[in-house]
């Protein structure tokens, strides 16, 4: 037996190695509110308007556990990273692995490995790789003074968002090039890491508009834990576009980026990729209105000795109609993908090593008003991948509002995660053999919601949710030698709550909490081996709080603070406090200045357990200016 | 550390004794909202349709509310020919029946088709996909703009200026 947990517990660490690497917009001068009675309704169609931070009544009538990060909350946090970005939602998990890994989740299965619950977009392009069903946060660099607003879910995604949105959904969105006329440069520059950006927006013709961008990052490596000893430094750039046109039918958006990042663990280690999208959305009636949407997406990877590249094409189509009391969806997409997985450090590879994989989908959501204040929600996608059937995600939700501000909700959900490359395929003879039998991982979802505004100045969500799993990943030992199965099974369950306030005229404080239990064990007749690694190392519960002041008309200051309790999963980690923020200036109209920094309280901590190469989060302080012209 | 910790926690108290507000750029929400008043200056409704007597205009809102109080403000400054204009905000196009024009929010526009052919100047906010009233809401280049949809205009009997129509992104015929 001793034996054999040495076995697992190394082929759990080289199995994480193929995984991880060691490796202020307008032209014109303020104009209040109370100015704009005087303007002539030409006059009026001149004004230069500040975009509305995205906390719109679709969001808030969506029964769903749904969490907006907005722009402003990314700007005045000060962050340079959409990972860091990311820990402005209470209701995601984020761990920093190394200087340019990050494991994100929603409601457990964190860990580079097992994080593969979540699907995350950016502008509809599906970031989740076919690999091992996770995130690369490192391949991606948006602009963030680009970005609209970040959704994210906790809980299945229902019918209408694509494949794997099991335990969450984070959806990135970027601003109409529309909304981003005009130039901005930032750079920002500490001891750990620099950064350097730069965006152009333009006009073109009456209703049409583009923006061009690049952004270049430098980031020092962080203090090695344990063993853990490697230069995870890195560098490099992403440039895009986005290009929007509007007609009365319809609206065309085409938008692209290229990316290149080296790392210095070993010399040819780094990434680099493209992607282009394209959008129409066309109204077909007063009524109705239809989607299309395609993209392509490359990247390669490459890290210590392993090479590892993806080709992505997708197509898809959506339907929306109002008819009496539905408001219906349908939709249909298909994606494919090539990737090339080539592993010369150690003996685990995909067999074969170069595979096309397919993914289709169909779905159709009714939202039926029972009454002005009741609304159902019935929606079915039916999913078939290359290692799945077709596959049924039924999904019932209940909403409930008696008044504006307020909305109750239930629902009742089924997701599956369909098996990745690395699930089926992975093998390291004699020590893994591939698992041409594993299935999908099922969920079962019981919600229940508050979400609503017990005053003008507060609002406040309360979610409650029990998971049942079935089939969950387990790695067992099965005729000599170990084999991926899905021998886990239990449940999960937890609460998340937040909410804000606006305290004052110019301040702003908000609170969240989410906690987690799991009750995940063997299923009969199964016996996992390794360390329930695919079972996350998630804290049993999380703390967040913010607050944003405007100290006086030209000074803002935001604070940013987490507690993260301990995680008791081997190695265990203690719980800790760390807290970042942001101090700015407005220098002149068109130009801020900025210091800002993140993991305050503490020279380093430990974040991640993650066996494969968790480093040490560091205090990391830098300076920065922004300038709009 | 300690003593980093407590400046933090300084800084924020600091915070508490100086919540200014800093003034920008008016958002689209509020030049949306001294917008729909003033359609109502050129427009013309039949005469069965117009508020009896010296009766306001009444402006609706239709679902969740997007402007609050700066449309009360914007309303409260335009007169047509002597007339005010007031605001009523309702849940349902049910209660709709003597708006003349009518803001439908996006939670219900599935409500829109209700109007049919009644002389009701219906405006949707373009930001949300789906159903659109005869004035589509649009911010294009930092701007508030709109599309108007001139042919459903004409089937409910409304007749719109030129003036306003020179202003439209784009107009329906």
């Amino acid at each position: 037996m001793p034996a054999f947990q040495w076995r697992a517990a190394a082929a759990a660490t080289a199995f994480c190695a193929c995984l991880g690497s060691p490796a202020i917009a307008g032209e014109n001068a303020p104009q209040g509110p109370d100015d704009l009675t005087n303007l002539s309704i030409e006059q009026l169609a001149q004004i230069q308007v500040r975009s509305a931070s995205k906390r719109e009544e679709p969001l808030s009538s969506a029964p769903t556990a749904l969490f907006v990060i907005t722009s402003d909350d990314i700007e005045s946090s000060g962050v340079t990273s959409l990972p860091e970005a990311l820990r402005l939602a209470p209701n995601l998990s984020v761990q920093q692995v190394d200087a340019s890994q990050y494991s994100i989740s929603a409601r457990g299965f964190n860990g580079l490995q097992a994080g593969n619950k979540v699907l995350a977009l950016i502008d509809g392009r599906s970031i989740y790789t076919p690999l091992g069903s996770t995130v690369f946060w490192n391949l991606h660099w948006p602009l963030l003074e680009d970005l609209q607003q970040i959704e994210v879910i906790s809980g299945p995604g229902g019918t209408l968002y694509g494949p794997n949105a099991v335990n969450g959904v984070i959806n990135i969105t970027t601003k109409d090039a529309q909304d981003t006329l005009g130039a901005v440069v930032r750079g920002t520059a500490g001891g750990d890491e620099q950064t350097a950006a730069a965006r152009y927006g333009f006009q073109i013709g009456k209703s049409g508009a583009m923006r061009v961008y690049a952004d270049w990052h430098n980031v020092d490596e962080l203090p090695s834990l344990g063993s853990n000893v490697f230069d995870d430094s890195f560098r490099g750039w992403q440039a895009g576009f986005r290009s929007d046109f509007v007609s009365e039918a319809g609206k065309l958006t085409v938008q692209g980026d290229v990316f290149h990042d080296t790392s210095a663990a070993e010399k040819g280690d780094g990434a680099h990729g493209q992607n282009l999208l394209a959008r129409w959305t066309r109204a077909l009636g007063p009524n109705s209105s239809f989607q299309l949407q395609t993209y392509y997406d490359y990247f390669k990877r490459r890290f210590s000795l392993v090479d590892d590249s993806l080709e992505t094409f997708d197509a898809e189509g959506q339907l929306n109609a109002t008819v009496g009391r539905h408001e219906l969806v349908a939709g249909a997409g298909a994606r494919t993908t090539r990737d090339e997985f080539i592993n010369e450090l150690n003996a685990f590879n995909l067999v074969p090593p170069r595979r096309r994989l397919w993914v289709f989908n169909g779905f159709v959501q009714d939202r039926y008003r029972l009454s002005p204040e009741v609304s159902l929600i019935a929606g079915l996608k039916l999913e078939r991948s290359t290692f799945s059937g077709w596959q049924a995600l039924p999904n019932l939700r209940l909403a409930w509002q008696p008044d504006n501000r307020t909305m109750l909700w239930a629902a009742v959900s089924r997701a599956v995660r369909s098996p990745s490359r690395i699930d089926r395929q992975l093998q390291a003879l004699p020590f893994l053999a591939p698992a041409p039998e594993f299935t999908s991982e099922k969920l079962v979802a019981v919600e229940a919601g508050y979400r609503g505004q017990p005053s003008s100045t507060t609002s406040v969500s309360v979610n409650g949710f029990v998971n049942f799993y079935d089939d969950l990943r387990s790695t067992e030992f099965v005729d000599g030698h170990f084999q991926l199965m899905n021998g886990e099974e239990g449940r999960t369950y937890g609460i998340e709550a937040w909410g804000n306030a606006q305290l004052a005229r110019g301040w702003r404080a908000s609170l969240g909490v989410s906690t987690l239990w799991k009750d995940l064990h063997n299923k009969p007749g199964h016996l996992d081996l390794a360390v329930r690694n695919s079972l996350g190392n998630d804290p049993t519960w999380q703390v967040t709080a913010r607050t944003d002041v405007n100290l006086t008309s030209r000074f803002h200051l935001t604070l940013n603070a987490r507690a993260v309790g301990p995680i008791d999963q081997a190695p265990k980690i203690g719980s800790y406090v760390e807290a970042g923020g942001e101090l700015a200036f407005d220098a002149t109209k068109r130009l801020q200045l900025f210091v800002a920094g993140r993991n305050l309280l503490h020279k380093t901590h430990v974040e991640s357990n993650d066996p494969s190469g968790a480093q040490l989060a560091e205090r990391t302080i830098y300076a920065g200016a922004r300038a709009r012209f | 550390m300690r003593r980093r910790r407590i400046l933090l926690i300084g800084l924020a108290a600091a915070a508490v004794l100086h919540p200014i507000a800093a003034s920008a750029e008016p958002t689209d929400v509020s030049v949306k909202a001294a917008f729909l008043p003033r359609f109502v200056r050129y427009v013309t409704w039949p005469t069965a349709a117009m508020p009896h007597g010296s009766d306001p205009f009444v402006l609706c809102v239709i679902g969740s509310d997007p402007f609050g109080q700066l449309l009360d403000q914007a309303a409260g400054s335009q007169s047509i020919d002597g007339r005010h204009i007031i605001v009523r905000r309702m849940n349902s196009t049910a209660a709709a029946g003597d708006c003349q024009v009518a803001f439908v929010a996006s939670n219900r526009l599935d409500e829109l088709s209700d109007f049919g052919g009644r002389p009701v100047l219906t405006v949707t906010d373009g930001a949300a996909a789906g159903p659109r009233g005869i004035i589509q809401f649009a911010v294009v280049g930092g701007r508030v703009r709109f599309f108007i949809d001139q042919a459903l205009a004409e089937r409910r009997h409304l007749n719109i200026s030129s003036r306003l129509l020179a202003l439209a992104l784009g107009v329906r015929q």
